[in-house]
């Protein structure tokens, strides 16, 4: 019976129909796969801010457990608060990240000058402080690396073929990565 | 001095394979049908098609559907929480920032060996399991590698894409199968002319060598399926070296397991039996990969 339909119209005509969905269906997915991405893009990014702002949060328990072992320590300890401030107050991704630099090699410092202090070092709330900001300086890390994937994804599907097509059709622009200033690049360095 | 290789380059380079095996299997299927339809009449061939399919499937389907549980249950795995397992949160959570992918649920499972698994039908419902024995003796960094290697299965959907090809090995099994039992009640004389025979031959060595035959390509795509998770692993982590050390490890200290289920075996991140059928690739050539990367 569904064979019947196709005696309705000529054969041409179904043909000519069938190339038309079909262009449909991939317009569709195209306009949907930059989106997806798109989204993806800017969802790695606010999850990078998510992961400093568990930074900075931790911050001020750091300053206080170690205050009071560390009394003489007070420009290491003033880094480490006007590092925090910076990054609290940086704006756009990039003088985020180059914050958040300022405040590892600070940290760095801190907990250099910790080994000094034994009863700091057995303190409990500073261990677990310290292991936590080590592993929320890995989550920045994987936060950062993820959204350079997403924006090659992006890119990958901007300038090659036939993404390229549509992307000039929809008016999509290949996306730019995180820029790391040269200055940053060095090693962070430990001062005392 | 041998050349890097791209870990993107890997994962698709090993999931073309797996495809292009997979597709393998589907011809033969398609050909067993065909000498079949020919030796007997094809009206018949449709028939066992479809029961076959509807069969395979619903096994499947079952423990698919299932699969995280039973893998889990047949190890004896127990689920952990955050308080006792800090490091293997901290780790899996990290891991999940890299790949995008979901917090699957975590557990821990009853072993010295050094070894891991991945479960669940989507990265939404998967679960991760590891052996107290690699919680022991692995360092965070051999431990991210690892466990990356297990999220790069569920962000690849191996499970899923394993149990296709087991669907459609199955079809293939009880093809034969129905094949060669029906021979014992063959009416003899019907279709007794030679160009039939011929095709009833074929059918036979068919019948018989199809079943070992997409076995062992079956085998070949779970290889290349944890090539593609070893590379997956690199991307998430970007260093090698901690799954280097993990396999390692793995080499010199792993002893054999007696308890694990064979069906559960090819999950696994290393191989439990010594001598299981190769569902795994030898650790040599994998730290060999990776080693270029």
């Amino acid at each position: 019976m569904p064979l019947e339909l196709l005696t309705w119209l000529p054969i041409g005509v179904w043909l000519l129909i069938g190339i038309v969905v079909l262009v449909v269906i991939i317009f569709f997915s195209y306009f949907n796969r930059f989106a997806v991405l798109g989204n993806r893009i800017d969802n790695s990014l606010s999850q990078i801010d998510v992961q400093l702002k568990r930074r900075t949060d931790l911050i001020p328990n750091l300053v206080e457990s170690v205050k009071g072992y560390m009394k003489h320590e007070k420009a290491a300890i003033k880094a480490v608060t006007d590092a925090r401030k910076a990054l609290v107050s940086a704006e756009g991704m990039e003088k985020k990240i180059k914050a958040n630099n300022q405040l590892e090699s600070a940290l760095k410092t801190i907990f250099a000058i910790a080994e000094n202090y034994p009863n700091l070092k057995a303190n409990e709330n500073f261990l677990e402080l310290q292991r936590e900001l080590t592993t929320t300086e890995d989550k920045i890390a994987y936060s950062r690396q993820y959204y350079n994937d997403s924006i090659l994804a992006y890119n990958d599907l901007c300038k090659t073929f036939p993404g390229v097509f549509f992307a000039s059709i929809f008016g999509k622009k290949p996306r730019e990565y995180l820029q790391i200033a040269e200055s940053e690049r060095k090693a962070v360095k430990v001062e005392f | 001095m041998t050349e890097r290789i791209d870990f993107r380059d890997q994962i698709s380079r090993n999931k073309l394979k797996s495809f292009f095996l997979m597709f393998v299997i589907f011809v033969v299927i398609i050909a067993l049908g065909y000498v079949m339809s020919f030796a007997y009449n094809p009206d018949l061939f449709f028939t066992i098609m479809i029961f076959s399919i509807i069969i395979s499937i619903s096994y499947l389907l079952i423990s698919y559907y299932n699969s995280d549980k039973i893998a889990l249950f047949s190890v004896n795995a127990r689920e952990v929480k955050r308080e006792n397992n800090k490091l293997y949160y901290d780790v899996v959570e990290g891991l999940t920032l890299a790949s995008g992918l979901p917090m699957p649920k975590l557990y821990v499972m009853p072993s010295k060996q050094i070894n891991a698994f991945a479960s669940g039908r989507s990265p939404k419902s998967s679960v991760i399991c590891v052996t107290e024995g690699a919680l022991e003796k692995l360092d965070r960094r051999e431990l991210e590698g690892v466990i990356a290697h297990e999220l790069g299965h569920i962000g690849g959907y191996d499970i899923r894409y394993m149990t296709l090809v087991a669907v459609m090995v199955g079809i293939i099994s009880i093809i034969s199968e129905i094949f060669l039992r029906s021979l014992w009640f063959r009416n003899s004389d019907r279709d007794n002319n030679r160009g039939n025979a011929i095709f009833m031959l074929i059918g036979i060595i068919l019948a018989v060598l199809a079943p070992i035959f997409v076995y062992f390509v079956q085998l070949a795509i779970s290889r290349k399926r944890e090539f593609s998770a070893d590379a997956t692993a690199v991307k998430f982590t970007r260093y090698p070296p901690g799954l280097i050390g993990a396999l390692e490890k793995i080499k010199y200290g792993n002893s054999p397991e007696k308890r694990i289920n064979k069906a559960v075996a090819p999950l696994f991140f290393a191989n439990p039996f010594k001598e299981l059928g190769n569902t795994h690739p030898s650790i040599e050539k994998r730290i060999e990969l990776l080693r270029r990367m």
